[in-house]
């Protein structure tokens, strides 16, 4: 049955991603909510929520607001706790909420604009899309918004788009990342913040480490003929150490695609004998080969397993419950988007 | 333009009077702050009991949350095994769905779908319906009729509409009605009653089922001491319902209508003499004397040995905990104790609590959790000793204190030694590990 689930609990939604992508550049976040939304977000999706201070706020929506459009009052509220935070952008996320009641968000931003004087951007999530479809769209609007002038390119600079704990499970995760990377690295979002999105023409070239990047990367190769590859240039160590046993089996990975992806090159490294990627988000093109699989509902992966004859599957352990017929070996790799879980915590 | 946190003190508050709290304290006038401190109150489902945890109050149910994907993420959060995620199924609505409603057509299938998937059948579906539902009108009770005569179980719904939080039947009110909707009708037992309010039980030690054993009541039943539904079904021969919590009062005017059981309501206060009042004033109303000299010995004695230990202390009171924030302050300072700060939803039913904190102590700094400018809180930036509530925990690292937001329910006597028992036992640890 279509959007049914008996075993697992839903991933992280757009309006997560969005969040996730943006939460670390000092703008005024308001969640387009009656509270839920918010409360999901901060206490559940986004982990630095509790080690770092971010002006992420519910607009609180009332039914008379959602019945009536009371647009006014909500950019009042926004206005006034824009003089406390005085941040230097502000970001209207949505709900399901404003897509019932087609709230006019290019309305709100103009008047957000101009009573502010700073950029206001709009993410018009829904909350039934995954998030990396809604960081996807932040990350775009972020650098079209930001990174407009032109700079001569620094040959150490090298730009990562689409870094978020949801996607590395880990609040170090832009160290890690930058750490693993030749050259200056820019982990926006993670560990880099606004004053380098602006600088990002200066990149030399941008890598792109989940698939919620892509759209920047492109808009970024447009502006200023920037290049961009894919590459995930850090997996943690007991991960990695796990490859080498599974030379000669048939492997299946489940994850972001990106990082599946480039796990599949190492596997394939060690000698694995095929491998396969199965994922519930977005995927790209190029890295698509004949036996990987997208997943619709929360039979596919027992049924890609089946059908790839998996002797192992790499997948976060909340998967083990629609994986009960498997009886191969199973690789913890923990996806925070799906289960909440870090790998600080594992 | 504010450079600080809002506050204001507890004697200009008071001359304001209750008409014209200002705009910072008022949650639907600004942006809501969801700091850490505010989770479990500010959004139903986050932390705590929201809707979602309280719907599954009934013994052997389940739930089936009928919403966007986003309404139901921070349910992994239960989905540890041997806790409630074996109990939460999931229709997750598209794009289409929530603005056509399609989606009601397919919720007996649904519904139908959970009782095949499970060893025996549930003792009822829950279902949980967000603010989509709210906007587009849904008549779920029609829905659930319909879900109840294809499944062959009861099948109620659960409204977790944020959207009406302020409103006349906020969320948790509306829940509270949903968990006692599966009780039917049963000859009445004069020496029964009920405890309403809390989705867990009152502590073990509670004098109040010991004063009510001693008046001749032998069964006192809680929801959460329901161990299966049969136990829940005797809650319906009740002689009477005790409300502890103003949130059941809805469900308790609703089990009077439907099952003729009346209710009487108590407060959970922490002014040790305001405590004996009530009992006396219950006890008059139920035709009892109650002999509460021992209980009130202990509890008196309880914060008469914390005083004389640690003196006159100053504590920062916050509103995630067991309590009304304002009374649990003014019991403080009748008891001899300083607060200069208490964080707090101010409204109709505390503001004489805020009169006599003025009283008492006139530069107490009352804020709100939820206003955006308590995200220029500095962590101790209003001196106190120690803390009471998890939330005033979080703008208090470092400090010595109690959470006080414990899934056992501190009600009367005993709560008001367990509280004194607990910050003894923190302070000590914070004096050791100094």
């Amino acid at each position: 049955m279509k959007g049914f689930l008996k075993q697992l609990s839903p991933f992280a939604p757009d309006n997560s991603g969005v969040v996730s992508a943006l939460f670390e550049l000092g703008g005024l976040i308001a969640i387009c909510d009656a509270g839920g939304c918010t409360g999901n977000v901060c206490g559940f999706d986004e982990p630095r929520w509790f080690t770092m201070r971010s002006a992420v706020f519910s607009t609180g929506m009332r039914d008379m607001d959602a019945i009536l459009g009371r647009d006014k009052l909500l950019v009042e509220k926004i206005v006034s706790a824009q003089n406390s935070v005085k941040a230097p952008f502000i970001v209207l996320v949505g709900t399901p909420v404003p897509a019932v009641i087609a709230t006019d968000f290019k309305a709100l931003r103009r008047m957000t604009e101009k009573q502010t004087g700073v950029p206001v951007l709009t993410v018009e999530s829904t909350g039934v899309n995954y998030y990396d479809k809604g960081a996807s769209k932040a990350y775009e609007m972020l650098f079209d918004t930001f990174a407009v002038e032109k700079l001569p390119v620094d040959q150490e600079s090298v730009g990562v788009i689409g870094a978020t704990p949801l996607d590395f499970s880990s609040c170090c995760a832009g160290r890690y990342i930058g750490e693993a990377v030749k050259g200056k690295a820019h982990v926006y979002g993670m560990g880099s913040g606004l004053e380098e999105i602006k600088r990002a023409s200066a990149n030399k070239i941008n890598l792109v480490v989940s698939p919620s990047g892509i759209a920047a990367a492109k808009l970024l190769e447009k502006r200023f003929g920037t290049p961009w590859q894919i590459d995930v240039p850090y997996f943690p160590e007991e991960l990695l150490a796990a490859l080498p046993a599974l030379e000669g089996k048939r492997v299946l990975v489940i994850h972001q695609q990106f990082a599946a992806s480039a796990l599949r090159k190492k596997l394939i490294a060690c000698r694995a004998a095929d491998v396969a990627v199965g994922t519930f988000f977005m995927t790209e093109k190029s890295l698509f080969m004949a036996q990987d699989r997208i997943f619709k509902e929360e039979d596919d992966p027992a049924a890609a397993a089946k059908e790839f004859n998996a002797d192992v599957v790499i997948a976060d352990r909340h998967f083990k419950k629609v994986l009960r017929d498997f009886k191969g070996t199973f690789i913890d790799f923990p996806h925070f988007a799906v289960s909440g879980r870090l790998w600080e915590a594992k | 333009m504010a450079e600080q946190y809002y506050f204001i003190t507890a004697s200009e508050l008071a001359q304001r009077g209750q008409t014209q709290i200002p705009d910072e304290l008022i949650g639907n006038k600004h942006l809501i702050y969801s700091s850490p401190a505010t989770l479990a109150f500010n959004s139903p489902g986050a932390q705590g009991f929201g809707v979602k945890r309280a719907g599954l109050a009934v013994p052997d149910s389940v739930m089936l949350l009928v919403a966007p994907r986003c309404c139901g993420r921070n349910t992994s959060a239960l989905a540890a095994p041997g806790n409630l995620g074996e109990r939460f199924f999931y229709l997750l609505l598209d794009d289409t769905d929530i603005v056509t409603g399609r989606h009601l057509v397919r919720i007996p299938e649904a519904v139908c779908e959970v009782c095949r998937s499970m060893a025996a059948p549930p003792s009822a579906v829950m279902i949980c319906i967000t603010c989509v539902d709210a906007l587009l009108g849904t008549d779920m009770e029609r829905v659930c009729r319909k879900c109840t005569e294809q499944a062959g179980v009861p099948v109620e719904p659960c409204y977790m509409y944020a959207l009406t939080r302020e409103g006349r039947l906020p969320p948790m009110v509306q829940v509270r009605k949903s968990v006692y909707s599966l009780l039917k009708p049963l000859p009445k037992r004069s020496d029964a009653v009920n405890i309403l309010g809390f989705f867990t039980a009152l502590r073990e030690d509670c004098e109040l089922r010991f004063l009510l054993r001693d008046a001749g009541v032998k069964e006192i039943r809680e929801l959460a001491s329901c161990t299966d539904f049969n136990a829940y079904l005797q809650m319906a021969e009740a002689n009477f319902n005790i409300v502890l919590n103003q949130e059941a009062r809805y469900a308790a005017a609703d089990l009077e209508k439907r099952l003729g059981i009346p209710s009487v309501e108590l407060t959970r206060l922490y002014q040790i003499d305001k405590v004996r009042r009530q009992y006396q004033l219950f006890g008059a109303a139920i035709g009892a004397e109650f002999d509460d000299a021992k209980y009130y010995d202990e509890a008196a004695e309880a914060v008469e040995t914390f005083k004389k230990h640690h003196g006159k202390i100053s504590f920062s009171v916050g509103e995630w905990l067991n309590g009304d924030p304002f009374e649990l302050a003014v019991a403080l300072l009748r008891y001899g104790f300083d607060v200069p700060e208490v964080f707090g939803t101010v409204g109709e039913g505390n503001f004489v609590w805020v009169k006599k904190i003025a009283q008492l102590s006139p530069g107490t700094r009352i804020s709100s959790n939820l206003s955006p400018t308590m995200m220029l809180y500095k962590d101790n930036e209003c001196h106190c000793d120690a803390f009471i509530g998890k939330d005033a925990a979080f703008y208090h690292p470092g400090i010595p204190g109690i959470n006080w937001n414990g899934e056992e329910q501190p009600f009367g006597y005993a709560g008001i030694k367990a509280l004194f028992s607990g910050l003894d036992e923190a302070l000590r640890a914070g004096r050791e590990n100094k």
